[in-house]
C-alpha cells in the first residue's frame, strides 16, 4: 500500500511536470534571446542557448538615454507605490465605515459601490481624458494614481475582514472614550494586515502590469511605464529583439521575486477574492 | 408601566438620537474619500460616457464640433465590419479560452491536490504566466509564433513541411492570442480550483472509497458537483476578462493590415484615440458594456439556479 502510493505520487509528479515545463518554455525562451545577439533571435536553424552570453544588452536597455529602463523602473514604481498607499487607505477607511458604523443610507452607497465592479474602465477612459485634458493632468503620473484611489474590490475584502473582526473591541474602545477615528486607527487597522498584505500584492501586480491608461495619458517618453517601454523597444526600426527580450524579463524578473517572497500573501489573496459562497 | 420608566425611556431615546446623528456623520466622514474619487472617475465619466455615444464629435474640432446625432451612432455600429468582426472574435476568443482554460486548471488542481512532489514549484511554473506583464508575455508569443520563430522551428524539426504563416493567414492569426490567453488563465483558475478542492469535505472520499469508487468515479460524482460554484464563477470572471482583452491583442495586431483577430477595446482604442472620433468610440463602449452587464446579471441568476453542492 505504502509504495504503491509512492508510485503514484512519482507518477503524478512526472505528468504535472511535463504540464509545468510546456508553461515554463516561452518563458525561458525570452530570457535566453535576451541574452542573444539580435541576428542570434530568430537564427535558422534555431539554436536555444545563445552563442556567447550577451550581459551587455541588459546595460543597454537599461541605461539607454531613449528609453531607459531604469526611467521606466522608477515611474512604474512611483505610480504603484502612490496608487497603492492612496487606494489602501481610502478603502480602509469606507470598508471600516460600512462594517462597523451603523448610518442611514450605507447599504445604499455600498451598492453603488459595487456596481462599480461592472463598469469596465475601458468605458470611463474617455471622459477620464477629456478630464485630465481640461485640468491638466494630461502627461502627467497622477493622471494613473488618482483613479487607482478608488477601489471596490479592496472595498469589499476589506469590508468582509472589518465584519469578522469582534464589536467588543469597539465598545470597550468606546467606553474608554475613544472615537471612531481613534479606534480605527489604533485597534482596527492593525488587525487588517494580512488582509491589506494580500491586496498590497494584487494591487501591485496591477499597477505593475499596467497598459492601456499609460498608454493613453504618457505620451511623453521620460514619462513611459515599463509596458510602454517594452513596445518600444518592440517597435523600434532598428529591430534589436534581443533588447525587447531583455526589457521584457526585466519587467517580469521583480514579479516573479515578489511572487517567491510573498507566496502565502498571493495565493491567500487570490483565493479569498474568487471563492464566494 | 409606570410612569417614571416611560419618561427614562424618553430620555435615552433622546440622547440615542443625538448619538445616532453623530454616528450618521461619522459614517459619511470616512466613505467621504471613496465617494469623491468614485463619483469623479467612474460616475462621471459613466454617464459622460453614455451622453457622449449619441453625440458626433471628433476632439480635436474643439467643444464647438460636438453634434447630437441621436441613435447615428450605434445604426454605423451595426454596419460597422470591423467592430462587427470585434465582436464576434469576443465569442470566439471566450468560447476557445474559457472551456479549456478551465478544464485543464481543474485537472491540474485536482492531481496537485493528491500527493506530488514539489507541489509549490509546480503551482509557480502555471502562476507566474498570470502575474507577469501582458506586454512582455505579447511580446514574446508574437516573436515565437513569427514565420521564422521558434514554434515553426519546431514543427520543421518534426517533418512538418510548410509550416504556417501565423500572422498572415486570416485563419490561423487568432491561434497565437488564445494559446496566450490560455497559457496566462491557468495559473489564476489553478490557484481558485486548489483552495475550492480543500474544502471538499474528506469524508466524501473516505466514503467513496468503502464504496470502491474508481479515481474518476469520485472526480465525476464528488470532485466536479462540489466546485461547481467556483467554476460557475470563473466562467463568469474570465469571459469578462476576454471581453474587455486589449493588451495581448493590440500588441500582436500592431504592424499587421489585417482585422481578422481585432478585439473590442482595440477598436474602442483605435478609434477614439488613433482617429478621434470620441462619439463613435463611447458607443462601441456602450456595446461591450452592455454585454458585461448581461453576463454579471446572468452571474446574479445562475448562481441559485445552476450551482448545486
Amino acid at each position: 500500500m505504502k509504495k504503491n502510493e509512492r508510485a503514484a505520487a512519482i507518477v503524478r509528479t512526472i505528468v504535472v511536470s511535463l504540464i509545468a515545463v510546456l508553461f515554463v518554455v516561452p518563458l525561458v525562451w525570452m530570457v535566453l534571446s535576451s541574452l542573444k545577439t539580435a541576428p542570434e533571435v530568430f537564427a535558422r536553424p534555431f539554436h536555444w542557448l545563445p552563442a556567447r552570453v550577451q550581459w551587455q544588452n541588459y546595460a543597454t536597455v537599461w541605461m539607454n538615454e531613449e528609453a531607459s529602463m531604469l526611467r521606466a523602473f522608477a515611474n512604474t514604481l512611483y505610480i504603484a507605490l502612490f496608487s497603492i498607499i492612496g487606494q489602501m487607505f481610502i478603502s480602509s477607511l469606507a470598508a471600516y465605515s460600512f462594517a462597523k458604523i451603523n448610518f442611514k443610507g450605507k447599504q445604499v452607497v455600498f451598492m453603488l459601490f459595487l456596481s462599480s465592479m461592472m463598469v469596465p474602465s475601458q468605458l470611463t477612459i474617455i471622459p477620464r481624458f477629456m478630464l485630465f485634458k481640461t485640468i491638466g493632468l494630461y502627461n502627467n503620473l497622477w493622471a494613473i494614481i488618482l483613479p487607482a484611489f478608488f477601489g471596490a474590490t479592496s472595498i469589499f475584502m476589506l469590508r468582509q475582514f472589518y465584519m469578522g473582526l469582534p464589536n467588543d473591541l469597539i465598545e470597550a474602545a468606546k467606553i474608554d472614550g475613544a472615537g471612531h477615528l481613534r479606534i480605527f486607527l489604533r485597534i482596527m487597522l492593525p488587525l487588517t494586515k494580512a488582509a491589506l498584505m494580500s491586496l498590497i500584492i494584487l494591487a501591485f501586480i496591477s499597477s505593475w502590469n499596467e497598459y492601456m491608461a499609460p498608454l493613453i495619458f504618457l505620451v511623453k517618453k521620460e514619462l513611459y511605464t515599463v509596458s510602454q517601454n517594452i513596445q518600444w523597444y518592440m517597435l523600434d526600426e532598428f529591430k534589436e529583439h534581443n533588447l525587447t527580450m531583455a526589457a521584457a524579463t526585466s519587467a517580469i524578473v521583480p514579479v516573479v521575486i515578489l511572487f517567491i517572497v510573498g507566496q502565502k500573501y498571493f495565493v491567500e489573496g487570490i483565493a479569498t477574492s474568487g471563492v464566494k459562497g | 408601566m409606570s410612569n417614571p420608566d416611560l419618561a427614562a425611556r424618553k430620555r435615552l431615546t433622546k440622547r440615542t438620537s443625538a448619538l445616532q446623528r453623530q454616528e450618521t456623520l461619522i459614517g459619511y466622514a470616512f466613505i467621504l474619500p471613496a465617494l469623491i474619487v468614485f463619483l469623479v472617475f467612474v460616475a462621471f465619466p459613466f454617464f459622460a460616457s453614455i451622453g457622449l455615444s449619441f453625440t458626433k464629435w471628433n476632439f480635436l474640432g474643439g467643444w464647438k464640433k460636438l453634434k447630437w446625432v441621436g441613435l447615428q451612432n450605434f445604426a454605423n455600429l451595426a454596419r460597422d465590419r470591423r467592430f462587427g468582426q470585434a465582436f464576434a472574435n469576443t465569442f470566439i476568443y471566450s468560447i476557445a479560452t474559457v472551456p479549456t482554460s478551465i478544464l485543464l486548471a481543474l485537472v491540474l488542481a485536482y492531481i496537485l491536490n493528491n500527493k506530488v512532489y514539489c507541489r509549490k514549484l509546480l503551482r509557480m511554473a502555471f502562476f507566474i504566466p498570470y502575474i507577469s506583464s501582458a506586454v512582455a508575455l505579447a511580446a514574446v508569443f508574437k516573436f515565437m509564433f513569427r514565420d521564422d520563430g521558434v514554434i515553426n522551428s519546431i514543427l520543421l524539426a518534426l517533418g512538418i513541411k510548410n509550416p504556417p504563416q501565423w500572422f498572415v493567414s486570416l485563419q490561423l492569426n487568432k491561434i497565437p492570442i488564445i494559446v496566450m490567453v490560455i497559457w496566462t488563465a491557468v495559473g489564476y483558475e489553478l490557484v481558485i480550483y486548489m483552495s475550492a478542492l480543500q474544502s471538499v469535505p474528506a469524508s466524501l472520499y473516505e466514503a467513496a472509497d468503502i464504496d470502491r469508487a474508481t479515481g474518476m468515479q469520485k472526480f465525476f460524482y464528488i470532485t466536479l458537483p462540489m466546485v461547481s460554484p467556483t467554476t460557475f464563477y470563473l466562467v463568469i470572471v474570465r469571459m469578462i476578462a476576454v471581453f474587455k482583452i486589449f493588451s495581448s491583442v493590440n500588441i500582436m495586431t500592431m504592424g499587421s493590415p489585417s482585422y481578422a483577430n481585432t478585439s473590442m477595446v482595440v477598436e474602442i482604442y483605435g478609434n477614439a484615440f488613433g482617429s478621434y472620433k470620441f462619439g463613435y468610440a463611447a458607443a462601441q463602449s456602450m456595446v461591450l458594456f452592455v454585454l458585461i452587464l448581461v453576463i454579471t446579471l446572468l452571474n446574479f441568476w445562475g448562481q441559485k439556479k445552476w450551482v448545486h453542492y
